[in-house]
């Protein structure tokens, strides 16, 4: 340190001195650092001055240096590694010393005044403080950029980034407080399904009075849709999807229903991606309701895969899930009047009338909206007319073919009574079968008395493969009282002139009978429009605050007074406090130092603000000591929790990467959609419990339990675990799996999909697990990732960095933990030999065995700082016999992510001596709440 | 207000409202015969190109290159050899994030980065535009190329259905009107809210920092406001559907968005990054992880992978350029007043090395030379300078320039 300049930390750093030296002696800058270089130079500089340079190393040079980097030395140093074991020791006082010295003089290059919230943050905050529950945080641009955590202070707020702040708190503000009031909730229920593809019909068949659905997975190996029919969500919210489903089949395991939410699979002509909203495990052989919640939006529909035993082509089955019917019902809303209001304007009269639930029985097409009627040219008995209006493209009509086969022309006629303006006709295919009669083009005519049809309006042709809607569109809109749609080509198979139509129903505009139930607050006082700012602005900012602060605020909501009600002007105060600075960039200012503890708490343990308990404990400023202790485990004990345990997880194991990377089906083909999605929950389960039971950092290597449900449990081969709900399973005696390293969600992250690198899932455990800091590869060396298909093993490929000086220096503390994983493959599954990848003839077509053949054998042993270790069970013991590393590792990681910044070298000090003063340290409740005790009070001091 | 005025004022005035030049600058061009505006594309090939496949073997001769022979307007080019950021031998994949800033040591974890040469173009050559400018990449990432005068990443776009939306999709203007009032009133309070707590003692530099960004949010809404009186234009939907190489479909409507937005004056400063460091793509002839192909060690079966990879790119490139140059506008083709900027921040992507840049520049209406070998490595900023230079940036110097070479002629 520069003299003259004040230390910030110098006051603490003389008490720890204190502690070290007991005689009370404290001594000046120059003779500590005198006493520790002597230190360093006494053990050392025998390998690490400027002749020999041991590992690339000259303390002797690096110590001249002004600017030198101590973190390597001091991270060694503190972990036992250096001097080695076979070298003199220091004594713990010196080795006190010289770690002190190390953390005194690294110089801070990084501004730790403030960070800005992360989208998540803002996100969860918002619904927190208005009552509301929506999942906006993919609508904004992920701005972590590069750093590990979200709350990397070195990220800052861009004019983009406050943009769509400004839009997101619109959005939200708006599903609370609709301008328009709130639609009423609908119920339908329905029984019809749509398939995405006309070829669809071979995965499901009609079973009693519903559908039975067997298999689901395509040539492509893509698990195909079937959409739910008559239902589409008519505004955005949430809607409670219950399905009556029994199971169909003599065996023990239960078969799975996925819940898709999504556009129509061909809509925009484009396969449209599908977002799972929820499984159900259907075990039982009685029909059972099974319920799940979904947000959805209007365009949006729901689809269903099937996950049953048969996942690909099982010929005519017998078994399945049969969905007797569907049942949805939404805009939900918790309570009436909503949450939203009664939060926000807490204790003021509101005015509402009831909200009523609409029932939407049967079905009815446009036509029969605008009281209009279809006659046909002919028709087939057991496919009328009344089959192509039914709103099920499963169910068709057709022509006559039998006894005799009716004479073109065919055709349909609408007609319309009322004279309604229709804009053109809406056209599906039936499903299934062999395409017979599809209608591959029309002409269209208009007529006023259904009898002279003058010259025709348009012409057009079909897809016939495509199950979805094909909008027939008229050059304008018509009012004409009689419409023909001519068939006037066909798929005909056996030459006979044969038509057939799904759907067809008319395209125009139906006004929906939509019921709206408003809510007023009941005041027009600008006393209570104050009071309203008031309270929500000190919870978003955590501090009591003067008129003086919330002017702003107050002039904003009380100029929209004079324009529009309470709650419309109270929105515009509200926006103007959550795109405050005090919101939006943290520390705030906060009128205490509780204040200040209580946002930090909220932020890094929920991701929001803080609750109505920390607030009344801030007011009068008693947080801290026990108290502090008390409301971090009462925080940690809260579901809201869950929000840190998948954002730290997500951030410290880059589980965020998770859904970038699919696997090759070819040589994982019994990796799926179903699987991928329980992955990350293994993860978070886990950790969640370890915290949550206050278990050693030691379960975070192995542990004899872990979470799983049926399929997890099928992936990694443990029988006997029934049930998709996820749970706590004991392992088998000599099961791989247990702790974080052998989950297949790290597994499958640490690869690209088809190979698995030992480099990547070296550095992966080196970096998050052991807590080595890696630096980048040297200038000059040709880079290298290993190929399975090569003629030499992978083992002696990535030995190659051995036969290099520069590269070893690095690589034999990354790669050597990579080989101790080799024993899975790139989806996580056992493997005792490797995969090779074999060509297929034309087009991919899907099978189970995929397309590979076995190469050579697997050899997951290696070494690592003199330990030996023969496979992934020996590293295991490797890493344990070190548990205080490993705790002291994820201190400093969950240091890192509530605080945007990696401790500094004093702060690993007191992590590390914490963590070794007592046995129970390493237990990984205790750990957070120190880490969070300590680095609160320390910014807070 | 004189150009050179202007520029002072620019200078100055980074928070000025967007929509007073834009004002100005149509009033000034509306009474003279419109001459084409100038445009100019920066295109990142983040995992860089395999140096013996994209140099020409023979010096001069474009077709004597394995990657650019595929290239139809060889006479509009130029592809420089030897020119690098200096003080970056080696670098990870953040080394991106200099690319377009010249400055070094981006993997360092105290790094800064500062204001990206698009951004100060867009600043010149932006207000007159519905979008001042346009930043896109393959995928939700957050940063890319663009990077503001605080060295702040601009957040590229990455879904072309959205982009499109943006560009061309109709918007109720009466709803847009009211959402820009909304915002105006919220700015105002912002600024008192800042004034109020500067007064009780709040964290100067902190305030200092949020008002900068409230003070672009004030322009941008200006120049929303402006825009509000035009018509977006309308262009039929040209965005691909294949879904068999999902890849190359993004990169193609990357490419096909940066036409159509430099065809319909939507925009003059566009940047795309393309760079898919996770899971295996498909591109016609091969599959599998873009980044493990890029480290390829030498091993011929992955580096023909990986050409494949890349040659797929530069099918993609090539088909922007030729149609950019069938586009006729007065006095030459839409390329001829575009320059494209094509280039990666790795020389050497197998072994992470920043020396030798692959550099093309393309259209323009300079005189192009083919093929330049440099004598020497050269500071990329130098070319940097001078395109600063050519597009009436008055700058003395840019990242790590030395000067302005005069690379380009004509």
């Amino acid at each position: 340190m520069r003299a003259g300049m004040q230390h910030p930390r110098l006051g603490r750093i003389a008490i720890l001195f204190a502690a070290v030296f007991p005689h009370g002696v404290v001594i000046a800058d120059e003779q500590r650092e005198e006493h520790a270089i002597k230190i360093l130079e006494y053990y050392c500089f025998d390998c690490h001055d400027s002749a020999t340079k041991k590992g690339e190393l000259s303390l002797e040079d690096a110590l001249a240096k002004e600017h030198f980097d101590g973190t390597l030395v001091f991270e060694n140093l503190l972990a036992g590694k250096m001097p080695p074991a076979d070298k003199e020791q220091p004594t713990a006082e010196e080795k006190d010393a010289v770690l002190n010295w190390l953390g005194k003089r690294r110089e801070e290059a990084l501004p730790k005044s403030f960070r800005r919230i992360s989208r998540h943050e803002f996100v969860h905050s918002l619904n927190d403080l208005l009552g509301t529950s929506l999942d906006l945080a993919s609508e904004i641009p992920e701005d972590r950029g590069t750093n590990d955590f979200d709350s990397d202070r070195r990220i800052k707020l861009s004019r983009e980034m406050l943009t769509s702040y400004f839009s997101i708190a619109d959005k939200m503000l708006e599903a609370a407080f609709p301008e328009n009031g709130f639609p009423a909730e609908q119920q339908w229920v329905t029984s019809k399904i749509r398939d995405s593809h006309e070829t669809y019909r071979i995965y499901h068949r009609p079973y009693k009075e519903g559908t039975l659905f067997s298999w689901t997975r395509a040539n492509n190996g893509n698990s195909y849709s079937f959409f739910i029919d008559n239902f589409d969500p008519p505004v955005a919210g949430w809607y409670e999807l219950t399905f009556d489903a029994a199971k169909v089949a003599k065996i023990t395991n239960e078969l799975s229903l996925q819940v898709h939410a999504g556009k129509y699979y061909y809509a925009d002509d484009r396969p449209q991606p599908q977002r799972l909203v929820g499984v159900i495990s259907v075990g039982d052989r009685e029909v059972r309701s099974h319920t799940v919640r979904a947000f959805l939006r209007p365009g949006e529909n729901v689809s269903v895969h099937c996950y049953s035993r048969h996942n690909f082509r099982s010929r005519n089955p017998q078994e399945g899930i049969y969905i007797k019917q569907m049942k949805a019902r939404g805009p939900l809303l918790d309570s009436w009047p909503p949450t939203s209001y009664k939060m926000v304007f807490d204790g003021m009269p509101l005015r509402s009338g009831s909200r009523e639930t609409l029932e939407n029985t049967g079905f009815q097409t446009n036509l029969q909206q605008i009281g209009g009627k279809v006659t046909v040219s002919s028709f087939q008995e057991g496919m009328e007319k009344e089959k192509m209006q039914d709103g099920s493209n499963l169910t068709f009509w057709h022509t006559r073919f039998s006894p005799k086969v009716a004479k073109p022309p065919h055709f349909v006629v609408f007609e319309n009574p009322r004279g309604a303006e229709i804009k053109g006709l809406s056209f599906a295919t039936w499903t299934g079968g062999n395409g017979n009669g599809l209608v591959k083009s029309y002409d269209i005519y208009f007529s006023a008395d259904g009898k002279s049809w003058g010259e025709k309006v348009m012409s057009g042709g079909l897809d016939v493969r495509l199950a979805n809607e094909q909008p027939i569109i008229f050059p304008s809109e018509t009012t004409s009282r009689f419409i023909k749609f001519l068939v006037t080509d066909s798929v005909q198979l056996d030459n006979k002139s044969i038509a057939s139509v799904g759907k067809l129903d008319v395209i125009t505009e139906i006004a929906e009978p939509v019921t709206i139930s408003r809510v007023a607050v009941v005041s027009r006082s600008e006393k209570d429009l104050k009071r309203v700012i008031r309270r929500f602005a000190e919870r978003a900012f955590s501090s009591k605050l003067s008129d003086e602060d919330l002017a702003p605020y107050f002039d904003a909501a009380l100029t929209g007074l004079k324009e529009s009600d309470f709650a419309q002007a109270a929105k515009l105060g509200l926006k103007a406090v959550l795109c405050s600075p005090r919101f939006l960039l943290a520390p705030g200012e906060h009128s205490n130092s509780s204040y200040a503890m209580a946002a930090e708490l909220a932020r890094s343990l929920w991701l929001s603000v803080p609750d109505e308990e920390l607030l009344t404990l801030a007011a009068s400023n008693e947080l801290r000591g026990e108290v502090l202790r008390g409301e971090i485990a009462r925080m940690l004990a809260e579901e809201r929790s869950e929000r840190m345990i998948r954002s730290f997880s997500d951030q410290w194991l880059n589980l965020r990467g998770l859904n970038k990377v699919t696997p090759s089906l070819k040589l994982y083909p019994l990796f799926d959609d179903l699987m991928n999605h329980y992955l990350p929950i293994e993860t978070r389960r886990y950790l969640q419990h370890l915290i949550q039971e206050n278990m050693s950092a030691g379960h975070l290597i192995d542990s004899d339990f872990t979470f799983l449900n049926q399929r997890l449990a099928r992936h990694y081969g443990i029988p006997g675990v029934v049930g998709q709900e996820m749970r706590k399973v004991s392992l088998p005696a000599g099961s791989p799996r247990g702790g974080l390293m052998t989950m297949a969600s790290v597994l499958k992250v640490t690869t690209d999909g088809f190979d698995t690198s030992p480099i990547l899932r070296g550095a992966w455990i080196s970096k998050n697990i052991v807590g080595t800091p890696l630096s980048p590869p040297p200038e000059s060396v040709p880079a290298l990732e290993p190929q399975h298909d090569h003629a030499e093993t992978l083992k002696e490929q990535i030995e190659q960095h051995k036969k290099s000086k520069a590269c070893y220096a690095c690589h034999k503390s990354i790669d050597p933990y990579g080989f101790a994983l080799e024993n899975f493959d790139a989806v996580g599954e056992w493997r005792d030999t490797y995969k090779i990848k074999q060509a297929h003839r034309g087009t991919f077509q899907y099978r189970p065995k995929g397309y590979f053949k076995m190469g050579g054998s697997v050899d997951a042993s290696g070494e690592i700082n003199g330990d030996k270790f023969g496979n992934i069970f020996g590293l295991k013991k490797v890493l344990l016999a070190d548990e205080r590393k490993i705790a002291y590792n994820f201190a400093k990681k969950f240091f890192e992510y509530a605080n945007g910044h990696e401790p500094d070298l004093v702060q690993r000090l007191h992590l590390w001596e914490f963590v070794g003063r007592k046995p129970e340290n390493i237990r990984l409740k205790t750990l957070v709440t120190e880490v969070l005790e300590y680095s609160l009070s320390e910014s807070k001091s | 207000m004189s150009p050179c005025d202007r520029r002072t004022f620019l200078k100055f005035g980074a928070a000025l409202p967007l929509a007073l030049q834009s004002l100005n600058a149509r009033a000034a061009t509306s009474s003279e015969a419109k001459a084409p505006p100038r445009r100019i594309i920066f295109i990142c090939n983040s995992l860089g190109f395999y140096e013996p496949n994209f140099f020409p073997v023979k010096r001069g001769d474009l077709t004597t290159s394995r990657y650019l022979k595929e290239l139809a307007v060889k006479e509009k080019m130029t592809v420089f050899q030897n020119l690098f950021h200096p003080g970056m031998d080696t670098s990870n994949h953040d080394s991106e994030k200099s690319f377009l800033t010249g400055i070094p040591s981006p993997e360092a974890t105290n790094f800064v980065n500062s204001i990206s040469l698009d951004q100060v173009l867009a600043r010149e050559m932006g207000g007159d535009t519905r979008f001042p400018f346009l930043s896109f990449s393959i995928y939700d990432r957050g940063w890319g190329c663009s990077w503001n005068d605080r060295g702040v990443a601009i957040p590229p776009m990455h879904d072309e259905r959205a982009i499109f939306d943006k560009l061309f999709g109709e918007e109720d203007l009466s709803a847009k009107r009211r959402q820009i009032e909304n915002d105006q009133r919220i700015v105002k309070s912002l600024y008192r809210d800042m004034a109020q707590l500067k007064k009780s003692g709040g964290d100067q530099q902190k305030i200092d920092s949020y008002r900068t960004v409230i003070a672009e949010i004030e322009a941008q809404l200006a120049h929303e406001e402006f825009w509000l009186k035009a018509q977006k234009p309308k262009v039929p939907d040209s965005l691909s559907n294949d879904q068999e190489f999902v890849f190359s479909t993004k990169v193609s409507n990357l490419f096909e968005l940066a036409k159509l937005a430099f065809q319909t004056d939507s925009t003059r400063v566009i940047t795309v990054s393309l760079d898919w460091i996770y899971g295996a793509i498909s591109v016609p002839g091969a599959t599998g992880g873009w980044h493990t192909l890029s480290h390829h060690g030498g091993q011929a079966g992955v580096l023909e992978k990986l050409s494949r990879i890349e040659i797929d790119i530069v099918k993609h490139l090539n088909k922007f350029l030729s149609e950019l140059d069938g586009i006729q506008e007065n006095g030459g083709t839409l390329l001829d007043h575009t320059t494209v900027v094509i280039g990666s921040n790795f020389g050497d992507a197998s072994n992470h090395t920043c020396d030798n840049l692959p550099t093309i520049v393309a259209g323009g209406g300079y005189r192009h030379q083919g093929h330049t070998v440099l004598k020497g490595a050269t500071p990329l900023c130098n070319l940097y300078l001078e395109l600063l230079h050519r597009h009436g940036v008055d700058a003395a110097g840019f990242g790590s320039s030395e000067g302005n070479m005069e690379l380009l002629t004509g």
